[in-house]
């Protein structure tokens, strides 16, 4: 069995795969005191259910809550003498405009006793200015040692046009700390306040990630089998646990990158060559774009108030989910979210003590959710209750039930049709050639009336997608980025320094994949360059085929595309990039449709503007035929999520059990 | 007509949307390092009489002045004379502007014919000609010495970029590859936001977008008088003062008078200095954007900012003051520099009315420096960085250090960009140690950064303030350490003031120090926890 796991907050998910097309997912409660041990034991119902794990795909979000969190130990951090100031000092904005009473700046990550200074200078361009005084270590090592640091980040300026004063400190630090994490090769990129703060978070990430990763080869390697273990990283692919060891913090995005992965997956074996991963769950709606079955990713994000240089797919999250709670502003205006009535006390329909209105209570009034259904295994939606926490805001509005429960509905759905032009629109895109993939709890509830408004013409409500993450993590392609800054105009552009500068960076990507003893050519490596017209801050990523001429051209078509104008100026390169992945799509998802056409399992009354009050079917979605076609307005439901077909949509299930909806934008 | 409530925030978040992305383009695709690095621009949507309704999350000093922009603008181009595709740029400080640099375009949006709304967007440009790169002239005595005076003039049209004008434009400037750069940027960013406001009127109805339009003026005006009425009637009168104008060497008196009467607030700045010599003059509008930022800080914070919550703000400047200088005045530091001083003495007049809301002085200037070095090729590169403080401690807390304030949000310059692309190597940056206020919380501490000079030649213009006049404690604090320039450090060393021009050489060497922030509350006051806390951070002592 192949088997993939995602550990979230509350559930577990895990997804076994047996290589000939049978699949089984199972879920079971999140342990956080003991991850390990949680993992372990989700391992141990898949060995029961469909029999022992040969390899283990992985997800976590360990790396993220300790961060989010500040459960991160002391980090010491060695800097060039003059500059151990720059993380506190920063860019110098402050995050709120208008907010006097809140923190200008977030606490510097690491307090100023802990970084320490080293006499040596490297310029812009590499040479060495002033030459390392390695004599002044062993004073910070004892005063970093008395300070109980364990883990230590080594950032220098200018270390990313050459790395050998880090390398040398590298080298004489590693034997006094376990752990050791050197800006150049986590992040070998100009602008030192950026690269700083993701070289010092992965130092902080480092312990725990490792005893995590111990802790668990142990308790694998005690069943007597030995597992292979990989991880999931924030751009969506896996590594190896070396790599995850070396650089956590490329997992401090995994938990929406594994569902974002699994609708790359699904992208691909459906032939989409554009579509929006769109998940939306209890409090956060998470929007990605995928081009051509790899979801784009993004350089640079924020966690916490701190930048993380590393790729990670490009998520806009906003806060809006089924639990996001409706309220009236002091002027009168109708609002939602973001505060979220959450999974405690839940929406009010849930009867778990929750008042507010809420998305769900809204969806419940309207007849898009059953309330005849168990939800999350116990729980069973109260129309009563949903009313009467609408109630206030349909007297505030003079609107009858319906229509208040209409408009809450239709701000939640502008309030995510901004995330999904943000993804869209606003990169240079046409809604119109987009597939919504809908899934989290509420997705495939709101998916159709998105589409709509966008002229989104096609959504896909995937099969499996209770444990879409897990599929995520079992989907994933092994892939390692790597980036260095090398500054120069395309007229200057000198082919064999910057193929000799590529065939470097693809040995660091490629190295982990062929100690793991994969082919060299089942490798899929991707180059790429940071361009912009000199002057620009802003790059654009070019794949880099031919030559300047090619790249020039390639730069300015998609400079048009994003801002609607090209000039013929000058062009530089800022960063090369190079990703290599192995391709291997070998997982196929097994048949699940039935053959007989099924015929609705009973009748919901609903209401849409367009209609007035309907009766509208219901179906069970693992009795659908393949052949079948439903038209809206209809309910169908699974074991995970409710999907519901607008009126004048019509809804088919593939031969693996995807539902496809033509929206008729 | 009445609105449906869904209806209403469906617009609401399209309209932000638009103004958003607005800025996202300009930023992106800009050359001027200010705009692609720092940000130092904004975006704005108004309705077809120019009343603001949404703005980017921007800079506070740009969006108050865009308020009156397009009003302005109206006055001195009729919406006759305005067609489908034109956009129009300007940067004259009298018509609803600030200083030469900050160029402003406007498009005109049209829906069958009729016009219904303007898309602006106004970005800092590094040069706009004068008589020193960087084009801060801080010994300027009239307007036409701080380069081009762009009335509005129609650079872009349906059919596309107007050469001539284009060229006229272009022709008076330092950088003309990067200055056409910005042009496209700023007119990219409008094309869209016009298209956008098309496909959002197309969808909603003509009607139903101007009902929201007054929907949202109402509502901040609604809140704006609300917080105002929560407030005591009473006056309250503050003032600060500006160093110098960079050409007479006196303090300038910012004195304003403030009327909370029910759920109105007037501003009354009479016995403000008169107009200056030097450049450090500002509009009636930068008073304005000061008064309305300064409101919404200290009793609004979450209020929409538009035309509307605004209304219940009026504002009172005489005639001749620095704060409503004649139009051949020169205008350039006054942006930044005399803006801060106006929110300062706001604070102040108001500190005893809100003592839990107001903070102490901090770096209220932008803290300029400009390094224009002439390249072998004979083009100029030019370095225009600016430079926060030690933010002022409040009752509450202990003020950020190295952080900007108030009506400035923009960033630095990273290290690793200046020395790739200008003759510059930086010999350190780290924090002013003790040049906090002390007090029951102290000020934030300010930065040291030193500038090794490697060109030949280079010609270096400072732009600040806070170097003379330092950030005042409030309630028994201290006041912070205020700005120090120094050159060439040592025996011979020689203070720069905080508005010159100053050439230098290879190998010199320019420190610039910054003003830490003021304290608040007698320092007696503070906890023996937080002394601890601050000794440990100070190894120093």
């Amino acid at each position: 069995m192949r088997v993939g796991v995602d550990v979230g907050g509350t559930f577990t998910d895990l997804v076994a795969w047996d290589g000939a097309g049978r699949m089984s997912a199972l879920k079971v409660p999140t342990t956080p005191d003991n991850p390990a041990g949680g993992v372990l034991s989700g391992l141990a119902a898949v060995a029961r259910a469909a029999g022992p794990c040969a390899s283990l795909a992985h997800g976590t979000t360990l790396v993220t809550n300790a961060i989010v969190e500040r459960r991160v130990g002391a980090v010491g951090l060695v800097t060039t003498r003059g500059f151990r100031d720059v993380l506190e000092i920063g860019r110098m904005s402050r995050t709120h405009l208008y907010r006097l009473d809140l923190p200008a700046k977030p606490e510097p990550l690491v307090p100023r006793e802990l970084r320490a200074e080293v006499s040596e200078r490297v310029s812009a361009d590499g040479s060495v200015l002033s030459a390392l005084e390695l004599g002044e270590l062993p004073a910070i090592i004892r005063h970093f040692q008395r300070e109980g640091v364990e883990s230590v980040a080594i950032c220098l300026l200018h270390a990313y046009a050459n790395p050998a004063h880090e390398q040398a400190l590298r080298l004489a630090l590693a034997q006094h700390f376990p752990f050791v994490s050197v800006s150049s090769e986590i992040n070998a990129e100009f602008r030192e306040y950026e690269r700083t703060s993701t070289t010092v978070l992965n130092a902080a990430v480092m312990p725990l990630a490792a005893r995590y990763l111990d802790d668990l080869a142990a308790r694998l390697a005690a069943g007597g089998r030995a597992v292979p273990v990989h991880l999931l990283h924030s751009a969506g692919g896996m590594m190896s646990v070396d790599a995850a060891r070396a650089r956590p913090l490329t997992m401090a995005m995994s938990g929406p990158a594994a569902g974002v992965a699994a609708a790359a997956f699904l992208s691909r074996s459906l032939g989409l060559s554009r579509a929006l991963a769109f998940d939306m769950g209890g409090t956060t709606t998470d929007v990605c774009l995928v081009a051509d079955g790899v979801p784009e990713t993004a350089r640079q994000r924020k966690l916490g108030d701190y930048p993380v240089r590393l790729p990670a797919v490009a998520v806009e999250s906003i806060g809006a989910g089924g639990g996001s709670v409706a309220w009236i502003e002091t002027t009168g205006g109708l609002k939602v979210g973001p505060r979220s009535a959450g999974a405690a006390p839940g929406p009010a329909c849930y009867g778990l003590g929750g008042h507010e209105p809420t998305v769900s209570d809204a969806n419940l009034i309207l007849g898009y959710l059953n309330p005849e259904r168990i939800y999350g295994g116990s729980i069973r939606l109260d129309r009563g209750r949903a009313e009467a926490a609408l109630d206030p805001l349909r007297r505030r509005f003079g609107l009858s039930l319906l229509d208040a429960a209409y408009a809450v509905v239709e701000v939640a759905n502008a309030n995510m049709q901004r995330a999904l032009r943000l993804v869209s629109v606003q990169r240079g895109y046409d809604l119109r050639e987009f597939t919504l993939i809908a899934y989290g709890g509420a997705g495939p509830v709101h998916a159709g009336a998105l589409a709509r408004e966008a002229g989104i013409s096609r959504i896909v409500v995937p099969a499996h997608s209770g444990a879409f993450s897990a599929l995520g993590c079992l989907v994933s392609p092994l892939r390692y980025d790597a980036v260095q800054t090398y500054r120069i105009r395309l007229e200057a552009w000198d082919g064999t320094l910057v193929a000799d500068r590529f065939r470097s960076l693809e040995a660091q990507c490629q190295a982990p994949l062929l100690d793991e003893g994969h082919a060299a050519d089942g490798v899929l490596v991707r180059r790429s360059a940071d361009l912009r017209y000199a002057g620009q801050n802003y790059d654009l990523e070019i794949d880099v085929g031919g030559g300047p001429d090619a790249l020039r051209a390639a730069f300015e078509h998609r400079h048009r595309q994003l801002y609607g104008y090209a000039t013929g100026e000058s062009v530089e390169c800022v960063n090369l990039r190079v990703t290599a992945q192995l391709v291997r799509d070998d997982v196929a998802l097994p048949h699940a449709a039935g053959s007989t056409a099924a015929s609705a399992a009973d009748t919901l009354r609903a209401y849409f503007r367009e209609t007035g009050p309907v009766t509208m079917p219901r179906y069970e979605r693992a009795s659908l035929a393949t052949s079948q076609t439903i038209a809206g307005p209809a309910l169908v439901e699974d074991e995970w999520s409710t999907t519901l077909v607008y009126p004048g949509q019509r809804c088919h299930a593939d031969r693996r059990g995807n539902l496809l909806i033509e929206a008729g934008a | 007509m009445s609105l449906h409530p869904a209806t209403l925030e469906v617009v609401r978040n399209a309209l932000y949307a638009i103004a958003e992305e607005m800025s996202v383009i300009v930023m992106r695709s800009a050359r001027s390092p200010l705009l692609k690095e720092a940000g130092d621009l904004s975006s704005a949507l108004t309705d077809a009489e120019g009343r603001l309704i949404a703005q980017g999350r921007d800079i506070p000093i740009h969006l108050g002045v865009m308020g009156f922009t397009v009003k302005e603008l109206l006055k001195r181009v009729p919406p006759e004379r305005m067609r489908e595709g034109d956009v129009w740029f300007l940067n004259l400080p009298e018509v609803g502007g600030n200083h030469l640099p900050d160029v402003k375009a406007v498009r005109p949006v049209f829906v069958d014919g009729r016009l219904v709304a303007f898309a602006i967007n106004l970005a800092h440009w590094a040069d706009i000609g004068g008589a020193v790169p960087g084009s801060y002239v801080p010994s300027a005595t009239e307007c036409y010495q701080e380069g081009l005076r762009i009335a509005p003039i129609r650079l872009f049209a349906a059919d596309g970029p107007q050469r001539d004008a284009l060229d006229l434009v272009l022709a008076n400037l330092r950088g003309r590859d990067e200055r056409e750069g910005d042009i496209f940027a700023q007119f990219a960013a409008n094309d869209v936001a016009a298209r956008r406001l098309q496909e959002l009127f197309a969808r909603h109805g003509a009607g139903t977008i101007s009902a929201c339009f007054e929907r949202l003026h109402a509502e901040s005006e609604t809140q704006m008088r609300a917080a105002i009425r929560a407030l005591p009637d009473g006056v309250w009168e503050g003032e600060d003062w500006v160093d110098d104008d960079g050409v007479d060497d006196r303090p300038l008196r910012i004195h304003v008078r403030v009327e909370i009467a029910g759920d109105e607030a007037r501003f009354d700045f009479t016995g403000t200095a008169p107009q200056a010599r030097g450049p450090v003059n500002t509009t009636y509008y930068i008073a304005c954007s000061a008064v309305y930022y300064a409101m919404k800080a200290l009793i609004a914070p979450d209020v929409p900012p538009n035309d509307g919550c605004y209304r219940p703000l009026h504002v009172h400047v005489p005639p001749g003051t620095v704060l409503s200088a004649d139009p051949d005045r020169p205008v350039v530091g006054g942006n930044h520099e005399t803006s801060q001083r106006v929110v300062d003495a706001i604070i102040k007049a108001l500190a005893p009315l809100l003592p839990d809301r107001v903070v102490a002085g901090g770096p209220t200037t932008s803290g300029v420096l400009i390094f224009g070095a002439r390249q072998p090729d004979g083009r100029w590169t030019i370095l225009y960085e600016v430079h926060g403080g030690g933010e002022g401690a409040t009752a509450a807390k202990d003020g950020a250090s190295a952080v900007r304030v108030h009506m400035s949000n923009v960033m630095n310059t990273p290290i690793e960009v200046i020395e790739g692309e200008y003759p510059l190597v930086i010999e350190e940056q780290a924090l002013r140690l003790g040049s906090g206020g002390d007090g029951a919380h102290r000020g934030g501490l300010g930065f040291r950064r030193a500038y090794r000079i490697l060109a030949p030649e280079l010609t270096l213009t400072s732009m600040l303030d806070r170097r003379v006049v330092p950030p005042y404690g409030l309630a028994g604090g201290g006041d912070g350490a205020p700005f120090r320039i120094t050159l060439n450090p040592g025996p011979r060393e020689r203070v720069i003031r905080g508005k010159e021009t100053v050439r230098l050489a290879a190998n010199d060497l320019v420190v610039i120090e910054t003003c830490g922030g003021g304290g608040y509350g007698p320092p007696a006051g503070r906890s023996a926890d937080a002394t601890t806390r601050e000794g440990a951070e100070d190894p120093t002592g």
